[in-house]
């Protein structure tokens, strides 16, 4: 132990000579280079903050390259609100989506990311080589590049990580009334408003909309070949047909509501 | 006229205390002149100019008699001729002790621990005051729960209403919170009422209806304790959290997703007619529906903490709510 | 010879720049310490990455002004804060400028801390005798979030608040002491106008206070221990100067030793 720590001072002894013979002043070399990292850095945020301001509105609706200027005032009664946090902590947010299952959430709101400082602070002990060229330093290599991608892939997988909100998606239904050709079916038009609100999307994806979990299908084209009365009866009941997940929703809407739905899921043939 | 002892150096008065008697008559002038009664201003002048007069013949004592050196010769030798050197060179900073200066006898031992024991108390004394507002504070039992949402007739039967309603009227938006109200009807016990937070039990996030929002039918009423009630009728299959896909159905039990347990709940109490809101508490699982529901209630509970089975030995206490 | 003839004039002017200059490092030594700052040597070899971590400093700093500006308009009170950052926006001259600025520099120095944490493993510079400087870095980074987590809640807005009840939650989530950690950062049972005010004081005075310390420790760190050259260079100062072993039984062309080992 004591040769490696006279070793690593030696080797210190060695940096400094090396420093103090062939070494430049730091002002004005190196601090010319600082001076024009600074400056780009400033440039950098002045930038962001004009573009910011001239191509976003006060509209929290119309949002502009970077975003709106303003979300609506805090509301903590709100029911259609779809909360994330600031950007840089997205990889920490799509974490939380990962672990699904209730006795694994601890895992994923402090087990990971308290393992992960702890190895970050460990680090200098942990890696005690003096060797210091990348190509003789595999396992921090792999490390670095492991790190980067799940850190990018994750805040990625946040960024785009949807959720339907009732409001927003009843919004689409006449693009889909067009795409899917039910603009003149009034029993469709129905039933895909209350598939729009009814939180069907946060199991089901159609159309690009929706989210998909616990296994639902994308119903974007589920109609071809079936009967309206058979999504009825489907919707009203999924048990009857081998479905245990799904919620039964003949328990909540009456048969006018189902008979809609079950027009809407025939009428969804696929866009053509 | 020379002062006596030498006329090379610079003449140094010696040290009297005339000045100071002279400095306290020039300032009575000068309260007596801005703060009044007028008469204390000849009196400063008189004391004034009684120790000028006393300063100035001290003064000038060299220049009229043999001056004798009212100060004490300085005893040491004078050190060795040495070029006066700037503050900074050198040893730049103070004098230490040499480590055999430093004697230690009961005196000095007592001293240090003296200073390190009213160190500490200092820092004992300025950190409660910072511990009474920044954590105790927040750990004082809440105001009281009773929210007035307005008659029972306002609730239909069977069905699921949005209701807001404001915790602390005073406060504004702030304490502006929702819950899930479903008029069960009567039961042997009275009216019936299923009412759920509409606070997920993962994080905390606010939790949608899964189903069509009839704003048109929206009713208002207001009462004192709970300011401006909104009723919005619903027709929820269920319940869902837009952050993390948690998914509850029509009691508030959780179906799928992250949520470690089903949704908190209110209690309640019928008075006058009126539908009054209690403390919200936290549920494992409820069974059966309705007027029916067996709910197996814990004490309310932080979101994401476990109130049931072996993960539960991780939470075993909650702060005073 | 005339080369060092000043001329009276220019003398007087250069004895009136020094003479305060002398001034102050005679009673105090500020000035020699400046001076070695600027003129110590570093290694000739230093890499634009090895910007990053100035960068990194003037992200700081930019935050830190616009900060103190914005701290003149803000009102952290639930019932005026959207209003007054409304007001910052819209009517205080250039204060949309002052927000925005504060907004994207928060991204931008997280983003920079993160390039330099990666610049530095790269390079290898947590090794010895910077084990301490990484330590402070690692601890500047963890503060860094948080400021950005406690400033997210100051607007306000939707995205605020949700964002906040999250993440106090999620503190929560930590066994034993968890619901008690995210009662304290609540200030109360649940969030009210003494959040605000809670996160407000740490956002302006505890954590920059602590940011301020930690940086003004890690800048010594790096004067007095030095900055490493880049590993993959060719005259990388200390490295290692291996004399090749001699190999047995092979003379010949290849002479070992005769240039006296080779330089790395």
């Amino acid at each position: 132990m004591s040769r490696a720590l006279d070793e690593r001072r030696a080797a210190f002894q060695r940096y400094k000579e090396d420093v103090k013979e062939r070494g430049k002043p730091f002002y004005p070399y190196a601090m010319f280079h600082d001076t024009v990292m600074s400056l780009v850095v400033v440039s950098v945020i002045i930038g962001l903050a004009v573009i910011w301001k001239y191509t976003a509105g006060e509209d929290p609706n119309k949002p502009g390259w970077l975003g709106p200027l303003y979300a609506e005032p805090a509301d903590p009664g709100t029911t259609n609100f779809v909360p994330r946090p600031d950007w840089y902590f997205y990889f920490l947010f799509y974490l939380l989506r990962i672990f699904k299952w209730p006795n694994t959430v601890i895992l994923g709101t402090v087990g990971i990311p308290t393992v992960c400082l702890v190895l970050l602070l460990a680090l200098p002990f942990l890696d005690v080589r003096r060797e210091r060229r990348l190509l003789r330093r595999p396992v921090a290599i792999v490390a670095a590049i492991l790190t980067v991608l799940s850190m990018g892939v994750l805040t990625y997988k946040g960024a785009t990580a949807k959720e339907s909100l009732g409001s927003e998606t009843l919004a689409a239904v006449p693009t889909w009334a067009k795409r899917q050709g039910f603009e003149n079916n009034k029993q469709a038009l129905a039933g895909a408003k209350l598939f729009a609100t009814a939180g069907c999307e946060q199991c089901h994806t159609y159309l690009g909309t929706g989210s998909s979990n616990l296994g639902a299908p994308d119903l974007s084209a589920i109609g071809k070949g079936q009967q309206a009365a058979f999504f009825s009866q489907y919707v009203s009941n999924p048990r009857k047909f081998g479905n245990p997940v799904m919620p039964i929703y003949g328990e909540t809407f009456d048969k006018t509501q189902l008979d809609q739905l079950g027009a809407f899921l025939a009428a969804s043939k696929g866009p053509h | 006229m020379e002062p006596a002892h030498g006329d090379d150096k610079p003449h140094l008065p010696p040290p009297s205390l005339w000045p100071v008697g002279f400095a306290i008559g020039v300032a009575c002038i000068l309260v007596g002149l801005i703060v009044r009664p007028l008469v204390i201003v000849p009196i400063g002048a008189a004391i004034a100019i009684v120790f000028a007069f006393l300063w100035a013949r001290d003064a000038t004592r060299d220049y009229r008699t043999v001056s004798v050196p009212e100060v004490e010769p300085e005893r040491r030798p004078p050190r060795r001729r040495a070029r006066a050197i700037p503050a900074h060179r050198g040893e730049a900073g103070m004098p230490e002790p040499e480590p055999g200066e430093i004697e230690r006898f009961p005196r000095s031992i007592f001293l240090e621990g003296a200073t390190l024991g009213f160190g500490a108390l200092i820092g004992g004394l300025v950190t409660i005051p910072v511990l009474g507002p920044a954590i105790a504070e927040a750990f004082v039992r809440g105001k009281k729960h009773e929210f007035d949402l307005g008659p029972i007739t306002n609730f239909p039967v069977g069905k699921y209403v949005i209701t807001t309603f404001f915790t602390d009227p005073s406060e504004g938006t702030v304490s502006r919170r929702t819950a899930y109200i479903r008029n069960n009807g009567d039961s042997p016990k009275g009216p019936s009422f299923t009412i759920i937070s509409n606070r997920c039990a993962h994080l905390g996030c606010p939790v949608q209806p899964n189903g069509p929002v009839f704003d048109n039918q929206k009713k208002t009423t207001h009462s004192r304790s709970a300011g401006d009630v909104t009723i919005i009728p619903a027709l929820p299959a269920g319940f869902g959290c837009p952050c993390h896909g948690g998914q509850y159905d029509k009691e508030g039990n959780r179906t799928a997703g992250p949520p470690v347990r089903g949704l908190d709940r209110y209690e309640y109490l019928i008075r006058d007619g009126h539908l009054v809101l209690l403390k919200p508490f936290s549920v494992w699982k409820v069974n059966g529906t309705g007027a029916n529901a067996k709910i197996q209630k814990y004490p309310l509970t932080n979101p994401g903490d476990h109130v049931h089975g072996i993960e539960s030995w991780l939470y075993p206490w909650q702060p005073p709510r | 010879m005339p080369r060092n003839r000043k001329s009276a004039r220019r003398q007087r002017m250069e004895q009136a720049i020094v003479y305060p200059l002398d001034w102050l490092e005679e009673r105090s030594g500020l000035i020699g310490g400046i001076r070695y700052f600027l003129f110590r040597k570093v290694p000739a070899d230093t890499n634009w990455m090895q910007t990053l971590g100035s960068a990194t400093l003037t992200a700081f700093i930019v935050q830190a002004v616009t900060g103190v500006i914005l701290a003149m308009f803000y009102k952290p009170d639930p019932n005026s804060a959207y209003q007054s950052i409304q007001h910052i926006t819209n009517d205080v001259t250039l204060g949309w400028l002052v927000r925005g600025m504060h907004r994207w520099g928060a991204s931008v120095f997280i983003i920079l801390m993160f390039f330099h944490m990666a610049r530095v493993f790269l390079f290898g510079a947590y090794k010895y005798p910077r084990e301490l400087n990484w330590i402070i870095g690692v601890l500047l980074l963890v503060l860094g979030m948080l400021e950005g987590f406690t400033g997210y809640l100051l607007p306000w807005d939707q995205t605020a608040y949700w964002a906040t009840v999250v993440g106090i939650n999620l503190n929560g989530t930590a066994p034993f002491l968890g619901p008690f950690l995210a009662q304290f950062l609540r200030g109360g049972a649940e969030i009210g106008p003494d959040t605000i005010s809670r996160f407000y004081s740490l956002h302006m005075l505890l954590l920059p206070g602590a940011i301020i310390g930690l940086i003004g420790l890690h800048l010594y760190l790096v004067v007095r221990l030095g900055v490493s050259s880049p590993p993959w260079s060719k005259e990388a100062a200390g490295a290692d100067r291996v004399e090749p072993e001699p190999t047995p039984g092979r003379r010949g062309l290849l002479q070992p030793g005769a240039r006296g080992g080779i330089p790395r």
